[in-house]
C-alpha cells in the first residue's frame, strides 16, 4: 500500500493509504474527541463527536469513518466544530444522567465525597461505579460547559442484575454501539444488538431474553469496552480504578489464555483480555472467576497439623519439620498427586519430590477428580500397602484414601473434606498470587505474574515444595525465587486439553479447579449447568414478620413501603425512626418514619437503595414480610410554634420531613418545605408535601425544575425574603453540611436529623456516636435530631464511611443475586415481557 | 441408660475409694486451634466422666454449695441423679431451680460460688458442679426426651417482663410455672439479652440460648421481640393495659467510654458494639450474615473484666494480634481466672499497669495506635483495690487498628426515663427493696443489671428468682408452691 500525505490543522502528516482521518490525526498527535471509536473496533460513526472540517467537503464529516486522501486539508478545532460537538454531547446527555456535571456544588461534593456512593441504578455521577473511568464524564468536564439546554429524559430502565457476573444499567447507555460491535468482532454473531427503535432503542439480546440463553459467552469484552457505567463486572463494580495492570496467564484451564491482571491494594479485581480481538478472547471463568476464587471467604490461611482429632494451626517452620519427619518414614511408599492447573515450576517440583522420595507422581487433568482411573489404581496401591503416604495438591483424592493413611499432606487453597481429614494442610497461594510459567495445551510457554497478595500465611506452591524438599534434605530444592527453578525444567509435557471450547460455549467451561467443583466456589456457574455438590438447604429461623401492604418505587432507587407494625404506629412521633431487617440474616439498619396510621396499625417508609441491606429491603414486594421492624426509636422533634419554619429535605429526607411538616403546621407554624434532587425525575411526594405546608419550594441541581441548586440556595433565598425562625434539614450528610453552613451565617436556629451507622438503635453499642459541640452523643437515643451548627461534620462523614470497603465486598458476595437468576430460567417463553 | 447402672457399680463406691477420685478435668479444644475458630472451648464431659465426677460428691447433710448458689439450686440432688446415670432426672432437678442450666453451667463463676463452699475443696479440689450442670443440660438438649414442665393451674394474673435477658428469663420461667400469664418485651430482634449479644459463641453457643428461649415459649410465655418499652408503652401504660405486675430487667446496656482524645475515630468500638456485631448479628458468619465483620490486624482491648476477655478473644479469632491494656495488675483483674487463663493460653498479650492516654489516628480518622501511660499501684481505694497512679513521662504507643473499650456499662436509661415514679440512684440504677426486689412503684419489680449495675448473669438470675417469689406473693397473697 502506498503512502499519502495530508494536512491536519496545518500540520503535514504522512500515513498509509486506507487510514482514516481520525487515525491520521492521532498519529500526528492531534487529539480528536470520540466516544464510539475504539482502536480495536471498525469505524462506526455513531456518536458524531469526532466531526472535522475538510476543505472542499460539504458539512462536517466524522473523522473516524472518513478515509484520508492525498492532499486533504483537515481542521479539527474551530468554533463551529466546538459548538457542534457540544450540541452532540448535550444530545447524548439528554438520555444519560448528567446533573452532577452541571451541578453548582460539584467541586464541594467531590471534595467531601471522594468515592462514588453505591446505589442500585446510577442516577448521577456520584452514584456511578464507573465514575473514575467514564469517557463521557471526562469529555464533558473537558468541554467545560456548565449549561445543558435539553431536558433529561431518564429512561427508568430496571437495573438488570439477573445474569451471572454482570450488572447492566441501560439508563447510562449512550448507544455508542461499542459493546455489540466488539461482540460481533470476537464472536462473529453478536449476542447483543440494538433493540427497539427511536426513544426506546437500547442494547439487548434477541427477544430480550437472559444473556444465559442468548449465546453470550460471558467473555466480558463488552464490559471492558463500555465507555460509561452501563455494563459492569459485579465483583469489581465498586472497587474503583485498578492501580496496576500486569500481563499474565490464566491457569484455570489448559488453554492458558494471556490476560491482563487488574490489581488494586494487593487484590486481584479481574483478569481482562490483552486486546479486543478474537484471539485474545477469554472465557467466563477466566474473565470473572479468577478474582472471585481468590477472594473466597473460606481460603486456607494457616498451616495445620493434626494432633488427635484436631488440626492445629502452626507456624511454617514447625509444620515443615513435622511434615518432613512424617514423610521420611514413608520413603519409597509415597504418592504425589498434582493438578494440571499448576505452573510448570510447581509440577517440576512435585515431580522431583516424587522421584527423590522414591514415589509415584500422578498428574490429573483439569476436569479430573477423585473418580479418575489413576486415582482408582492409587487406591488399590494403598489397599495393598504399596503406598502409605500421599502429598496431594488439591481436592484430588477420595476421602477414604486419606482416612486410610497415617500420613497425608494436602497443599491447597480451599478447604475440602479431604483437607479436613488430612494429617497436614499447607495453605497455597494461587493464580495471580504466585508467579512462574505455564505451558498451555497448545504447547506455548507463558509467563505468570505474581501480582496480588495471598491471604494469611498462604505461600506459593513452589515455595512450599522447596522448603519441604530442603527439610527432607533432598537435592536441588534450594531455590529462593520461582525464576530460579524455571531453567531446571526439561521436557515438560503440555497439559491435556479440555473437551469443547469454553471461549465459545459457557456450557463447556472447565468444571474443576484443583479438584474442587468450580460451581461450588462460584455459584453463578450453576446458571450454565456446571456440576455442583448438592447443597443441604440451610433454613434460617423465621418469625411471623411484618407484612408489607404497599410497595412501589416512587423515584429511581426510592422505594415507598407501607408495613403493618401496630406497636410502632401507635406510639410514633415526628422525627423518630425504626430499625429494619429484611431477613434474619440482614443487618439492622435505621430508617426514618415517613408516616403512620395508629388505627390501621401501619407505618410508611421511604427506603433508598444504596447497599446490601437496603437492596434486600427493596427486593421485597407487597404481601411479603420484613423479618423485623423495631421502634419507634430516637427522640421525637419538640413540636412548638416557632413562627416560620423551613424544612429542607433531600434524597430520603424528602419523605422524612413530611411528618415534621404536618405536625409543625398543626402547631400553628408557617411551614415552608424545600426539597432538592439532582434532577426533576428524582423528585417524589411533591403533592403529599404540598398538602401539609404553606409553601413548597423545589430545587434541582441541574435546574430541570424549580430553583437551580439545592437546599442551601433555597434557605438563603427564603431568608432574604422573610424572617425564618427555625430551619430543619434532613438528607445526605453533604446536603446537611452545606445547608447548615449557610443557615449559620444567616443566624437561623437549625436542626438536622443525623444518619450515622447504627447497630441496635437503643443506646447499647455506641456505633452511632457523634460529636455535638464538646460532647459525644449517641444519635439513636440522644438524637437523631441535633443542633445543626454544633456538629463535627468531618467526623460524621468519616464514621459513615467506616465500612465502605466491606460493603463493596458484601455486594459481590451476596448469594441472592444468583438466586434471582435461577428463577428466570423457568419463565415459559422467556421473552422477558 | 440402663447400662449406666453397671458402670456406677464399677466406680469405687465406698467412701475411701471415692476420696481418691481426682476432680475430672474438662476436655478442651487446643488453644492453638481454638484461637482460629468460634467453636466452644470446653467440650463437655462424657457420660462416663460425668458419672465419675458426680460420684465424688459426698451428699452433705448441710450442703454449703447450695448456700453459695445465688439461685439456691439444691445441688446434691442433681449430682446424685448423674452419679446414678439418670441424666434426664438430673436436668429435671435443676429445672426446679433454674431456667437456664446450660447457660449457668457455662458462664457462672462457680469457683467463687457453689464450688468455693464444697467440703471437698477444704482439703482437695471441690466437685466440678458447673461442669456437671452443663453436662446434664447438654445431655437433655441433645438426646431430647425431657418431659414438659408441670404448670400450676392458671391464676388469671398477667405479668409483663421488660427485657428478655437472664433476669427476665428467670422470672418468666418461675411465674409461668406457677400459672401466671407471662408476656415478655424484648427490644432486640432475638430474646436472650447479654446471652445473645454479649457472651461470645465460643463460651456460650447461641443455639443453646435459643433452645432455652424456646422452652420458655413451650411453657406458654409470649415473647414480643422488636418491642421497645419506653418508646412504645411506658411501664404505667402496661399496668393500665391490664398487667397485674411488671418486672423491669433492661440491663446495663449503655457503654462507657474513656473520654480520651480521638475516641470517636474509626476503629474505636465499645465492647458492646464489637461483641454485638460478632454474636447477635453473627458477623463472624459474614457474608451469609450481612453485618460487616471487623477484621482487626492488631486489636487493643481496654479493661480487665470478663467482657474485656471476651472482646480480646473474639478479636483474636477474627484474625488479630490481640492485646489487653489494664491499668492495675493481674491480681486486681475482675475477670474470672479461667477467662484470663484461656485468654493467655490463646495468645492474648497482657499490658498490665497501663492506661490509655489518647488514641493515635491517621489523616482518615482511622486508628493507628493507642498512646499509653505506665501506672503504679498506690494506696487501696474504696473498692479495696490498690489505686493505680500514673508514672509521669512513661508514654508509649501500642500500635493498633482496632481499639475496644471494655471498661463497663451503665444502666440503660430508656425505661427509667419514661417512668418518673420509679426511683433511681445517681448511677441510674433502679432502687429496689433488697428482699422483694419491688421498686418504689407498687407492683413494679426490677432485677438484674438495671438494679445492681453491670454484674454477672447468675446474680441477675438470683435477683430474678427472688423477685419472682415476691411477685407471686404480691399477686396471690401467698408464697408460691414449693419446688
Amino acid at each position: 500500500m502506498g503512502s499519502i500525505s495530508l494536512t491536519i490543522d496545518g500540520r503535514s502528516v504522512e500515513v498509509e493509504e486506507g487510514t482514516t482521518v481520525l487515525e491520521a490525526a492521532r498519529k500526528a498527535g492531534i487529539a480528536i474527541p470520540t466516544i464510539c471509536a475504539h482502536k480495536d473496533l471498525n469505524p462506526y460513526g455513531a456518536c458524531r463527536i469526532c466531526v472535522v472540517e475538510i476543505k472542499g467537503v460539504r458539512g462536517y464529516p466524522t473523522s473516524c469513518t472518513t478515509p484520508a486522501t492525498e492532499g486533504m486539508q483537515v481542521t479539527t478545532q474551530s468554533e463551529p466544530l466546538r459548538e457542534l460537538r457540544n450540541r452532540t454531547l448535550e444530545l447524548m446527555f439528554s438520555g444519560h444522567p448528567n446533573s452532577c456535571l452541571v451541578c453548582v456544588h460539584r467541586e464541594a461534593c467531590e471534595q467531601y465525597r471522594p468515592t462514588a456512593t453505591k446505589a442500585a441504578r446510577s442516577t448521577r455521577c456520584g452514584f456511578c461505579a464507573n465514575r473514575d473511568e467514564c469517557d463521557l464524564r471526562e469529555m464533558a468536564l473537558k468541554a467545560g460547559s456548565n449549561e445543558l439546554h435539553l431536558p433529561t429524559l431518564y429512561a427508568s430502565y430496571n437495573l438488570e442484575r439477573d445474569d451471572p457476573f454482570m450488572d447492566r444499567d441501560y439508563n447510562l447507555c449512550v448507544l455508542c454501539g461499542r459493546c455489540w460491535r466488539i461482540c460481533e468482532k470476537i464472536h462473529g454473531q453478536p449476542a447483543i444488538s440494538i433493540i427497539n427503535r427511536g426513544k426506546w432503542a437500547r442494547i439487548g439480546t434477541a427477544f430480550d431474553k437472559s444473556h444465559v440463553f442468548s449465546g453470550c459467552t460471558f467473555c466480558g469484552a463488552c464490559i471492558d469496552i463500555c465507555p460509561t457505567g452501563t455494563l459492569t463486572d459485579r465483583f469489581a463494580r465498586w472497587q474503583g480504578k485498578p492501580e496496576q495492570e500486569i500481563t499474565s496467564t490464566c491457569q484455570l484451564c489448559p488453554e492458558g489464555c494471556s490476560v491482563v491482571a487488574q490489581v488494586k491494594e494487593g487484590r486481584l479485581l479481574a483478569y481482562t483480555m490483552t486486546e479486543f480481538s478474537q484471539e485474545a478472547g477469554l472465557c467466563a471463568l477466566g474473565r470473572f472467576g479468577a478474582a472471585q476464587i481468590l477472594a473466597n471467604a473460606n481460603r486456607l490461611t494457616r498451616p495445620l497439623v493434626r494432633e488427635g482429632e484436631d488440626l492445629i494451626p502452626m507456624d511454617w517452620q514447625g509444620t515443615l519439620e513435622v511434615t518432613a519427619s512424617q514423610l521420611a518414614q514413608h520413603r519409597g511408599k509415597i504418592a504425589v498427586v498434582a493438578s494440571a492447573s499448576t505452573s510448570r515450576e510447581d509440577r517440576y517440583l512435585y515431580g522431583q519430590l516424587a522421584s527423590q522420595l522414591g514415589g509415584q507422581l500422578i498428574t490429573l487433568a483439569v476436569n479430573a477428580g477423585a473418580e479418575d482411573s489413576q486415582i482408582s489404581s492409587l487406591m488399590q496401591s494403598v489397599e495393598k500397602g504399596a503406598i502409605t503416604a500421599v502429598i496431594v495438591g488439591g481436592n484430588l483424592v477420595p476421602l477414604e484414601l486419606v482416612t486410610r493413611l497415617k500420613c497425608s499432606v494436602i497443599i491447597d487453597a480451599l478447604p475440602s473434606p479431604v483437607s479436613e481429614a488430612a494429617n497436614i494442610v499447607l495453605p497455597a497461594a494461587i493464580l495471580s498470587e504466585a508467579g512462574g510459567t505455564f505451558r498451555n495445551a497448545h504447547c506455548r510457554i507463558k509467563p505468570m505474574a505474581g501480582c496480588s497478595r495471598a491471604p494469611g500465611d498462604a505461600r506459593p506452591e513452589w515455595h512450599i515444595l522447596c522448603s519441604l524438599g530442603q527439610a527432607l534434605n533432598l537435592r536441588s530444592f534450594e531455590h529462593t525465587s520461582v525464576a530460579g527453578i524455571t531453567p531446571a525444567i526439561v521436557n515438560d509435557p503440555p497439559p491435556e486439553p479440555i473437551p469443547g471450547n469454553p471461549r465459545q460455549n459457557v456450557r463447556e467451561l472447565a468444571t474443576r479447579f484443583r479438584g474442587h467443583l468450580l460451581a461450588d466456589i462460584l455459584p453463578s456457574l450453576g446458571a450454565f449447568g456446571l456440576p455442583a455438590t448438592p447443597k443441604t438447604a440451610v433454613t434460617e429461623p423465621t418469625g411471623a414478620g411484618f407484612t408489607i401492604t404497599e410497595k412501589k418505587e416512587i423515584a429511581p432507587n426510592m422505594h415507598f413501603f407501607k408495613v403493618v407494625a401496630p406497636q410502632v404506629a401507635k406510639f410514633a412521633q415526628p422525627g423518630q425512626f425504626v430499625i429494619l431487617m429484611a431477613k434474619e440474616t440482614s443487618e439492622r439498619s435505621p430508617f426514618t418514619l415517613v408516616d403512620w396510621d395508629a388505627k390501621a396499625g401501619t407505618i410508611s417508609l421511604v427506603i433508598e437503595e444504596v447497599g446490601r441491606s437496603s437492596r434486600e429491603l427493596a427486593s421485597l414486594a407487597a404481601g411479603e414480610t420484613m423479618a423485623h421492624v423495631s421502634g419507634p426509636l430516637g427522640l421525637p422533634l419538640a413540636i412548638e410554634n416557632k413562627g416560620t419554619v423551613v424544612l429542607g429535605g433531600g434524597c430520603y429526607g424528602i419523605g422524612a420531613i413530611y411528618p415534621l411538616a404536618r405536625a409543625l403546621r398543626q402547631a400553628g407554624n408557617r411551614v415552608i418545605c424545600a426539597i432538592e434532587a439532582s434532577s426533576s425525575y428524582l423528585l417524589y411526594m411533591q403533592d403529599t408535601l404540598a398538602e401539609v405546608c404553606d409553601e413548597l419550594i423545589i430545587a434541582t441541581k441541574d435546574g430541570s425544575e424549580g430553583v437551580r441548586g439545592g437546599i442551601q440556595e433555597v434557605i438563603a433565598q427564603v431568608a432574604d425574603r422573610e424572617p425564618v425562625n427555625q430551619f430543619i434539614a434532613i438528607g445526605c450528610t453533604f446536603m446537611m453540611r452545606m445547608a447548615t453552613a449557610v443557615s449559620k451565617e444567616l443566624a437561623i436556629p437549625t436542626l438536622v436529623a443525623l444518619n450515622p451507622i447504627m447497630v441496635d438503635g437503643t443506646g447499647m453499642c455506641g456505633a452511632c456516636r457523634v460529636t455535638i459541640g464538646e460532647d459525644t452523643k449517641f444519635a439513636c437515643v440522644d438524637g437523631p435530631i441535633f443542633d445543626g451548627h454544633a456538629i463535627d461534620w468531618d467526623e460524621l462523614a468519616s464514621r459513615r464511611s467506616a465500612y465502605a470497603r466491606q460493603e463493596v465486598q458484601a455486594l459481590s458476595q451476596q448469594v441472592d443475586l444468583t438466586a434471582l437468576m435461577h428463577q428466570a430460567q423457568g419463565n415459559g417463553c422467556s421473552c422477558g415481557r | 441408660m440402663t447400662t449406666t447402672n453397671t458402670k456406677a457399680e464399677q466406680t469405687p463406691s465406698p467412701k475411701k475409694g471415692r476420696a481418691k477420685i481426682p476432680r475430672q478435668p474438662m476436655p478442651e479444644q487446643d488453644p492453638r486451634r481454638r484461637r482460629t475458630n468460634f467453636e466452644e472451648v470446653p467440650r463437655g464431659y462424657s457420660e462416663e466422666t460425668a458419672m465419675l465426677e458426680a460420684s465424688r460428691c459426698i451428699q452433705c447433710k448441710k450442703p454449703g454449695c447450695v448456700e453459695g448458689c445465688p439461685v439456691s439450686i439444691y445441688i446434691p440432688s442433681f449430682i446424685k441423679e448423674i452419679a446414678a446415670g439418670n441424666f434426664i432426672g438430673a436436668l429435671l432437678k435443676l429445672k426446679e431451680y433454674t431456667a437456664l442450666p446450660a447457660v449457668c453451667g457455662r458462664v457462672c463463676p462457680q469457683e467463687s460460688q457453689c464450688e468455693s463452699r464444697c467440703i471437698l475443696g477444704k482439703k482437695g479440689e471441690p466437685v466440678a458442679i458447673g461442669r456437671l450442670e452443663r453436662f446434664a443440660a447438654d445431655y437433655a438438649r441433645k438426646k431430647g426426651g425431657v418431659p414438659d414442665p408441670v404448670k400450676a393451674k392458671a391464676t388469671g394474673k398477667k405479668v409483663a417482663i421488660v427485657g428478655a435477658g437472664p433476669a427476665g428469663i428467670t422470672v418468666a420461667g418461675e411465674l409461668a410455672r406457677w400459672g401466671h400469664e407471662v408476656v415478655m418485651f424484648e427490644a432486640l430482634h432475638l430474646a436472650g439479652g447479654v446471652l445473645m449479644y454479649g457472651i461470645p459463641q465460643f463460651r456460650l453457643p447461641k443455639e443453646i440460648v435459643q433452645y432455652e428461649v424456646n422452652s420458655l415459649k413451650k411453657m406458654g410465655v409470649t415473647i414480643h421481640t422488636d418491642y421497645v418499652i419506653g418508646k412504645s408503652e411506658t411501664v404505667d401504660q402496661l399496668l393500665d393495659a391490664g398487667f397485674d405486675s411488671v418486672f423491669i430487667a433492661t440491663g446495663a446496656g449503655l457503654p462507657m467510654f474513656l473520654g480520651i482524645e480521638n475516641e470517636n475515630a474509626i476503629g474505636v468500638f465499645s465492647a458492646n458494639e464489637f461483641l454485638t456485631r460478632a454474636n447477635l448479628m453473627r458477623a463472624i458468619d459474614f457474608p451469609r450474615f450481612a453485618t460487616s465483620p471487623i477484621r482487626p490486624h492488631r486489636a487493643v482491648t481496654v479493661g480487665g473484666g470478663n467482657v474485656a476477655m471476651d472482646a480480646a478473644r473474639t478479636a483474636l479469632r477474627l484474625g488479630a494480634d490481640s492485646a489487653i491494656v489494664y491499668r492495675r495488675s493481674k491480681a486486681e483483674m475482675p475477670a474470672r481466672d479461667e477467662e484470663i487463663h484461656h485468654a493467655e493460653e490463646e495468645g492474648v498479650e497482657f499490658h498490665m499497669l497501663t492506661n490509655p492516654k489518647r488514641i493515635v489516628i491517621d489523616e482518615q480518622n482511622r486508628v493507628t495506635g493507642v498512646e499509653c501511660l505506665k501506672m503504679e499501684l498506690g494506696e487501696p481505694d474504696a473498692s479495696g483495690r490498690r489505686r493505680p497512679v500514673t508514672v509521669e513521662g512513661s508514654e508509649y504507643i501500642v500500635p493498633a487498628d482496632t481499639v475496644i473499650v471494655a471498661i463497663g456499662n451503665r444502666p440503660n436509661p430508656l425505661v427509667p426515663q419514661t417512668s418518673p415514679e420509679i426511683e433511681t440512684s445517681r448511677w441510674g440504677t433502679i432502687n429496689t427493696d433488697d428482699d422483694s426486689m419491688m421498686t418504689s412503684k407498687l407492683g413494679v419489680f426490677a432485677g438484674g443489671d438495671i438494679v445492681s449495675g453491670a454484674a454477672t448473669v447468675i446474680s441477675a438470675m438470683g435477683q430474678g428468682k427472688k423477685a419472682a417469689f415476691y411477685m407471686h406473693r404480691y399477686l396471690m397473697g401467698v408464697d408460691p408452691p414449693q419446688a
